[in-house]
């Protein structure tokens, strides 16, 4: 008796938990995998088997949705290569000792405190034909060249994903600088008198020691770039001409506007299958880690 | 001597460069904001007429009433402040409750579970939102708060553990023998020690999940379509729609909705480092 008890008594605490996730997340995402394989417009009674033709017409006839996934990934992998950089920049100079470094810190997180879409609307006036950086333009005598930023399909994809640096910044630097943080000062001070310089010692000790911290970044970097939806929703709602549509807003077109419920929940059984590039050593690393 | 004192001069030389980075790196950061307060204090004519760089010749601190009556914003703060206050501790209640079964119960299996809950984390909402939405619908929770909050707080599951169970991780196992030599049971053992010492993880994570129910877009977009069950983020976005010339009212309204995010955070800055540096401990 004593023994059934003990081990049904972590399950109760873990009860609530447990049903909450599997009803929200779990389950309805592995109903999705079974729509993706329907064809069915969401209201009516009508759905049809058809097995993989939602992914075989997504591949050879949705040219949008190529132009999509060719965004993701340019998006996704930009985001991982600038935007970890960057972070990792401004974490190593403001990990040094000097004053006002915690000012630059809170000014440089301040974006990601706020909503995605008062950051949209905020850059869409930035970005406005008479906004601030035509304005700005103009003064130096380069009005005629200012783009259309938003407004023309070459230029913007760009202009949004600098939305999303300006935005996306914070995150990855505090992340950074914690792990700097952890770092021993002692392994500097050898490698100075060894004669190492200043590139040495980051390529040496600095990088190898944020090892853990960098996988965390990647993969967080990595995933919301995958799933980039709110920032692009709002500004620019895929367009000009398609010219900024992702996996995510195309699935959301398909299933709410076009009424395509299977093609829709395929296209996010394809979001979700190259996430697993990173889902799956990331998840093992965290638990890994953890048992140490 | 001589080539270290041009060591030192390049030292200071790269001193300078750094600075010189960062303050315009800053004023970068910063103009947007400036920018947005300035727009939201000028009459609309003051915006056609004057140079984007001007400051209002009248300030039009009306801009702000009119934004929050007319815009409709007074109720999209208060539903987006209602499901907060109601979705974090419920969320944090949850996530703590099975971060203590995972970590200081006898429970078999529990790095697989973990596992499982991590998965959460990395699944795109978008893949969710056809079978909830059905769900939804089917026991009538569409348009309601508690629909929502069920919602979200099925998605804050995944960090919320991650964050807690981490920092449960790491206190001391004699806690708990001497909580049961004193006769505490598992809920007193909850309740009584491991929550209260948990208080900075608690902490850190009630601001971060503040902020992200607060920021919160697409599910509210699918799950609350009714305009008076609109949440911030969706208001604005219907704001937009409604006011797409109005540039004045527009940046007012997005001042406004940026002021709980920018007091929260003023206010618990240090949580934020910490619960930060909480996820890379892990």
């Amino acid at each position: 008796m004593i023994l059934r008890a003990r081990t049904i008594k972590p399950w109760l605490f873990l009860f609530p938990a447990a049903v909450i996730y599997l009803a929200v997340i779990l389950i309805p995402s592995l109903e999705t995998l079974v729509l993706s394989l329907f064809k069915w417009n969401g209201a009516s009674t009508h759905i049809v088997f058809i097995g993989w033709d939602n992914y075989i017409k997504l591949f050879t006839q949705d040219t949008v949705f190529m132009l999509a996934l060719s965004n993701t990934l340019i998006w996704t992998i930009a985001s991982v290569v600038i935007l970890t950089a960057l972070a990792l920049a401004m974490a190593l100079v403001l990990n040094l000792q000097f004053k006002g470094r915690l000012i630059y810190r809170s000014i440089f997180y301040f974006p990601s405190i706020l909503s995605s879409i008062v950051v949209a609307i905020t850059w869409r006036w930035m970005y406005h034909p008479q906004g601030l950086i035509n304005g700005l333009l103009t003064l130096i005598g380069l009005g005629d060249a200012a783009p259309a930023w938003l407004g023309d399909p070459r230029t913007a994809l760009g202009s949004v994903f600098l939305t999303s640096l300006w935005f996306g910044l914070g995150q990855p630097l505090v992340l950074f600088l914690a792990g700097l943080q952890t770092i021993s000062k002692e392994p500097h001070e050898a490698a100075i008198i060894d004669g190492a310089n200043a590139w040495q010692r980051f390529a040496c000790i600095t990088l190898p020691m944020l090892r853990e911290t960098m996988i965390i970044v990647v993969a967080t970097v990595f995933i919301n770039g995958m799933r980039v939806y709110d920032l692009i929703f709002a500004m620019t709602g895929g367009g000009p001409a398609e010219s900024t549509e992702v996996l995510s807003t195309w699935m959301y077109f398909q299933t709410f506007s076009f009424a395509n419920v299977g093609v829709g929940a395929a296209i996010s059984w394809i979001l979700i299958a190259i996430s697993m590039v990173v889902i799956i050593p990331y998840v093992r690393f965290t638990t890994k880690k953890s048992e140490q | 001597m001589d080539h270290s004192s041009s060591l030192s001069r390049r030292r200071i030389g790269l001193r300078i460069v750094l600075h010189a980075a960062l303050i315009l790196g800053a004023i970068i950061f910063l103009v947007p904001l400036f920018y947005v307060i300035v727009t939201a204090l000028k009459s609309r004519h003051d915006l056609a007429t004057l140079p984007f760089f001007t400051l209002p010749e009248v300030w039009h601190f009306d801009n702000f009433p009119k934004a929050w009556i007319d815009g409709n914003l007074s109720t999209y703060i208060g539903n987006s402040a209602f499901i907060s206050v109601v979705k974090v501790p419920l969320g944090i209640l949850v996530e703590a409750l099975a971060a203590f079964a995972l970590t200081r119960m006898d429970l078999k299996g529990a790095t697989v579970i973990f596992m499982v809950f991590l998965v959460g984390m990395m699944i795109p909402m978008q893949a969710t939102l056809v079978p909830l939405n059905i769900f939804l619908h089917s026991v009538g929770l569409t348009n309601t708060y508690p629909g929502i909050i069920f919602v979200y707080i099925g998605f804050g599951i995944p960090f919320g553990i991650l964050i807690l169970r981490g920092f449960f991780r790491t206190m001391p196992r004699e806690l708990d023998e001497s909580a049961v030599i004193d006769g505490c049971t598992d809920g007193q053992r909850f309740t009584r020690i491991i929550l209260p010492l948990a208080k900075p993880a608690v902490a850190a994570l009630f601001i971060l999940d503040f902020l992200s129910t607060w920021n919160e877009f697409l599910l509210a977009q699918i799950f609350l379509t009714k305009d008076s069950m609109k949440t911030i983020t969706t208001g604005l976005m219907t704001f937009v729609g409604q006011h797409l010339t109005d540039y004045t009212l527009l940046n007012a309204g997005v001042v406004l909705s940026m002021i709980p995010s920018v007091v929260i955070y003023m206010i618990f800055q240090k949580q934020f480092v910490s619960g930060m540096a909480g996820a890379v401990k892990g």
